[in-house]
């Protein structure tokens, strides 16, 4: 090891910023249960919107899901919390002034709620049409079909890329170090430039790969049992 | 009483520039057994889509009971609990067991208790001869078993009228005769049907009336032991030809 252990795996420095970094981690939970929670719930909505039968609210739906797939995120979180804030300061407009974690859970709500969306509408479209048919013909509205035929086998379907999407998120919280969230990278950064060695960075990739490998292993499972949509849990 | 349950009216039913219905005139009184018959295309499972409302028509009026389902005043929802319907490939909800998928809708449209639900289910598994496989997943059944599902999933909302679309025709042959069964079983207790079938053995036994389209049209309809002994058109000799 010698050198290089010196300067990346500096023992002392790891055991002195571990403690530090984990308690990084609790801020970067907090990005992704927001993030995730509010992610779903417009990606879903947008999902919906996506097929529906009115053709305008198609074209919002489409629309937003290309505006957010197609710009960079440390964009939008760069805009949302140094943007929106600029202009606050300047007209007193203090709502738009966000600190950092309410604005990067914002940031990566409206992001990956367009890749969601994606996701939800190809579960919901793999659901055979028969299904929605026998719904309706015993009734139901069009939103009971949904609730009670439709989105439960849709959900099977759309675990395992949306394992996959928890994994990207819990990488891409670290761009919100861009915007001074107290998250693993950006406190690592810091820690690294009080003890002059990069040891820190070795330490928060450490604690990244204990959340996404086991992750990672377990999307890849997902995938490869994946049965028919119709196989009841437990078969 | 003569009661008219369902009433079509010069029914013009079109995809884009594809014809598929093409002026259809139909009156089924209480406790008729309709059966029809015809080639591939001609449009017999749209005339039974339409019937439900499950696909809207260009031209002409469909009357339920009484009610213009081609008004836009009408809640169709409320019409198609009167109207039971059975597909071809089931359809049954496979995340559900055999007795939810039979209670699901009398639960949830309906409003009634789980209680309650769960045993009228009960009573039409019975019937339809599945008492024991009420909490298999309609993944576990033979086909024969997931059709009689459908039928009491749709008898559980205590319908007026039946409508068959082909129900048998995805079935091995040793089990059509447990679902057609059933559906005799049905007619003799006074069920209104109308049932697209080229089960002729069906047609003769219970079927009230038989009725051959062809082309988005009822080329001939008459008594079916009649109709199938000495059909009068060109076009239903053919058919007939084919299918006996
Ligand atoms: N949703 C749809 N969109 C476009 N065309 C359709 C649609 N549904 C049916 N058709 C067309 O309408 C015509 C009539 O179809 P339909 O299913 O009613 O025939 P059918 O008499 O039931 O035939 P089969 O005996 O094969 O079931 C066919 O040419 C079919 O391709
Ligand atoms: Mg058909």
């Amino acid at each position: 090891m010698g050198q290089f252990g010196r300067y990346y795996f500096n023992w002392d420095i790891l055991r002195d910023t571990l403690p530090e970094l984990l308690k990084a981690v609790v801020v970067v939970v907090e990005l992704l249960v927001f993030g995730l929670f509010f992610a779903f719930i417009l990606g879903l909505l947008i999902s919906l919107m996506r097929i529906s039968r009115v053709r305008i609210i198609r074209w919002l739906a489409a629309i937003y899901v290309d505006f957010f797939r197609g710009l960079p995120l440390l964009l939008l979180l760069t805009f949302i919390y140094y943007g929106l804030a600029l202009v606050g300061l300047q007209t007193g407009l203090r709502f738009l002034i966000l600190p950092p974690i309410p604005a990067a859970v914002v940031a990566l709500s409206l992001c990956y709620a367009a890749y969601s969306a994606e996701i939800f509408r190809a579960g919901i479209e793999s659901i055979h049409r028969g299904q929605m048919e026998a719904a309706r013909s015993l009734g139901m509205t069009y939103g009971q079909a949904m609730r009670f035929v439709i989105l439960p086998q849709a959900i099977k379907i759309v675990i395992p890329p949306l394992t996959n999407e928890l994994i990207a998120m819990i990488k891409d919280t670290a761009l919100a170090s861009v915007i001074t969230t107290p998250e693993i990278l950006f406190r690592a950064r810091e820690i690294m430039g009080v003890r002059a060695n990069p040891t820190p960075l070795t330490a928060a990739a450490i604690i990244y790969l204990v959340f996404t490998i086991p992750l990672i292993r377990v999307a890849a499972r997902l995938e490869k049992k994946k049965g028919s949509p119709g196989t009841p849990a437990g078969m | 009483m003569r009661r008219v349950m369902i009433q079509l009216e010069q029914v013009h039913k079109h995809f884009g520039q594809l014809k598929v219905l093409n002026g259809i005139d139909l009156e089924v009184t209480k406790g008729e057994v309709i059966v029809i018959i015809g080639p591939s295309g001609s449009g017999k499972s749209t005339m039974l889509r339409c019937v439900n409302g499950l696909e809207p028509i260009q031209k002409g009026r469909i009357i339920i009971e009484g009610d213009d389902i081609t008004d836009p005043k009408t809640d169709q929802n409320k019409i198609r609990q009167r109207i039971g319907m059975v597909f071809q490939s089931f359809n049954l909800f496979p995340h559900r067991t055999v007795l939810d998928n039979v209670t699901l809708a009398p639960i949830k449209v309906q409003g009634k208790k789980k209680a309650e639900a769960k045993q009228i289910g009960e009573e039409l598994l019975v019937r339809v001869g599945l008492a024991d496989k009420a909490k298999d997943y309609p993944d576990q059944l033979s086909g024969g078993q997931q059709q009689r599902v459908a039928i009491a999933r749709a008898l559980a909302m205590q319908p007026d009228m039946m409508l068959f679309d082909e129900v048998t025709s995805a079935l091995d042959p040793e089990l059509v005769a447990e679902v057609l069964n059933v559906m005799k079983d049905l007619a003799l207790g006074g069920m209104t049907m109308l049932v697209v079938t080229h089960e002729m053995g069906f047609a003769r036994e219970v079927g009230t009336r038989l009725m051959f389209m062809d082309e988005g049209v009822i080329v001939e309809e008459g008594d079916p032991r009649k109709m199938i002994a000495d059909p009068q058109e060109e076009r239903t000799k053919k058919f007939l030809g084919m299918v006996l």
